[in-house]
């Protein structure tokens, strides 16, 4: 629950800096999207059922911070969680490269579903002019923030207790078996 | 049959979960005005958050811009004394106040134009995503506001209110995706439809023959009720002709810059 919790506020500090701090210095392209290496991580680290639900929480709560209509990021961020555990399942979810890699592929999954449903539910294919150009720098720069957290949090993650293991994957495969 | 759902629960569980955030996230395109509560209560809670780290960001980019470049400056000028840091310090403030001042007075102007009631509003945050052209501002219902108010600015339009709280509110840029406004060349007054494209405008349904040029001003047509008539929205930057079809393909520069905007105005009322 503590976990579970951590994480939500983790997500609330996120959207704040997303929408209030990174603006200052960031044009919107090169804005990395913290909430979903929160959520590529918990659907690494976390139980099927508690990933869902914080998947959940975090989808409606980058929803209210984005976007005019609920239920997009939603809908995008379960995906990735589910993706995300098909893919922990076949490979070797401790290696650190691979987080990268999950970070560069989700990043690539979420833009992907973020146009199709803007184009396909919402009609607003224009989107995919702003969409498109802005994937290389996307890329980059959830890799460059992701690595930063996966530093500061192997740096910091003796006291959170628990975690011994890169990013928590020495958890999951505790809870998983894998 | 218990056992091919024990079997398949994760295929289950998923197509289930999917199905329904699809149908959550296509009911909630229908309500376009409607602010959930879930949307709602994220707008309440994190009101005074916004504000305050707007606050604290306005604090340190201040620190920054006041000190940090003065202490520059000093190592580069070792005659420089405390007490001149702190009066440059305070130059800077009164310098603020009156650039604020300027911006507000101008902006007062164009709404005394404009001829309608409005409230000024402060913008307190930005879109959380790379794709959505959306900024937050600190007053909400509790100030008069509603959902499909516009917003404009001392250079033109904003936007239009889209999720409202008691304390802020949400504002679709006229540069988003999902944004279209009714406009109408100045000089001509050729009619289209003004569709955000991220940075820029690309202006519908401007027919073929229509005389359109580099530089021409796009102003609202006052269509569709939301925005007066004859509010600028941007500049005409580039106009394409196809060897067929029936329309030109002619791409505008909004008169605003988005990444600028600190303070705005939202229109409340109807013609005085």
């Amino acid at each position: 629950m503590k976990g579970f919790l951590l994480f939500l506020l983790a997500g609330i500090a996120f959207a704040l800096l997303q929408s209030n701090v990174l603006p200052v210095f960031l044009s919107p392209n090169w804005r990395p999207n913290l909430i979903l290496i929160l959520v590529l991580y918990l659907g690494l680290s976390e139980s099927l059922f508690r990933a869902l639900t914080a998947g959940l929480l975090l989808g409606a709560i980058q929803d209210s911070f984005c976007g005019p209509n609920l239920g997009l990021y939603i809908s995008v961020y379960l995906t990735i969680i589910f993706v995300t555990r098909l893919l922990c399942e076949q490979l070797n979810a401790e290696s650190p490269p691979l987080l990268l890699l999950l970070i560069a592929g989700g990043t690539l999954l979420q833009n992907f579903l973020v146009g199709f449903y803007l184009t396909i539910l919402a009609d607003d294919s224009p989107v995919l002019h702003i969409l498109l150009p802005a994937i290389p720098q996307q890329l980059l720069s959830n890799l460059l923030f992701a690595t930063i957290m996966l530093l500061l949090l192997l740096r910091f993650q003796r006291l959170f207790g628990y975690r011994s293991g890169l990013a928590g994957l020495i958890y999951q495969s505790k809870h998983h078996g894998t | 049959m218990r056992e091919l759902l024990r079997r398949y629960r994760f295929v289950f569980l998923a197509a289930a979960l999917m199905l329904a955030t699809v149908a959550l996230y296509s009911y909630n395109l229908r309500q376009k005005t409607a602010t959930t509560f879930f949307e709602r209560a994220v707008l309440t809670v994190s009101a005074p958050f916004l504000s305050g780290v707007d606050g604290l960001v306005d604090y340190v980019s201040d620190i920054w811009g006041d000190y940090i470049w003065l202490v520059d400056a000093r190592r580069r000028s070792l005659e420089l004394e405390e007490q001149n840091v702190k009066l440059q310090a305070q130059l800077q403030e009164v310098q603020e106040v009156s650039l604020q001042n300027d911006r507000l007075r101008k902006l007062l102007a164009f709404v005394d134009d404009l001829d309608r009631p409005a409230l000024p509003a402060q913008v307190v945050g930005e879109d959380a995503s790379n794709w959505a052209r959306t900024i937050i501002i600190d007053k909400g219902t509790q100030a008069g506001l509603r959902t499909g108010f516009p917003v404009v600015a001392a250079q033109g339009v904003v936007g239009r209110i889209i999720k409202i709280a008691p304390n802020s509110s949400r504002v679709l840029l006229v540069t988003d995706a999902s944004s279209a406004v009714a406009a109408l060349i100045q000089r001509t007054r050729t009619r289209s439809v003004a569709r955000g494209r991220g940075d820029d405008l690309s202006i519908e349904y401007a027919l073929r023959d229509a005389d359109i040029q580099t530089g021409d001003l796009l102003v609202t047509s006052g269509m569709g009720g939301v925005f007066p008539k004859g509010l600028p929205l941007g500049v005409i930057e580039s106009v394409e002709k196809d060897q067929f079809g029936l329309f030109q393909q002619v791409k505008a520069t909004p008169t605003i810059d988005f990444s600028l905007l600190e303070e705005v105005m939202v229109i409340v009322g109807e013609d005085r």
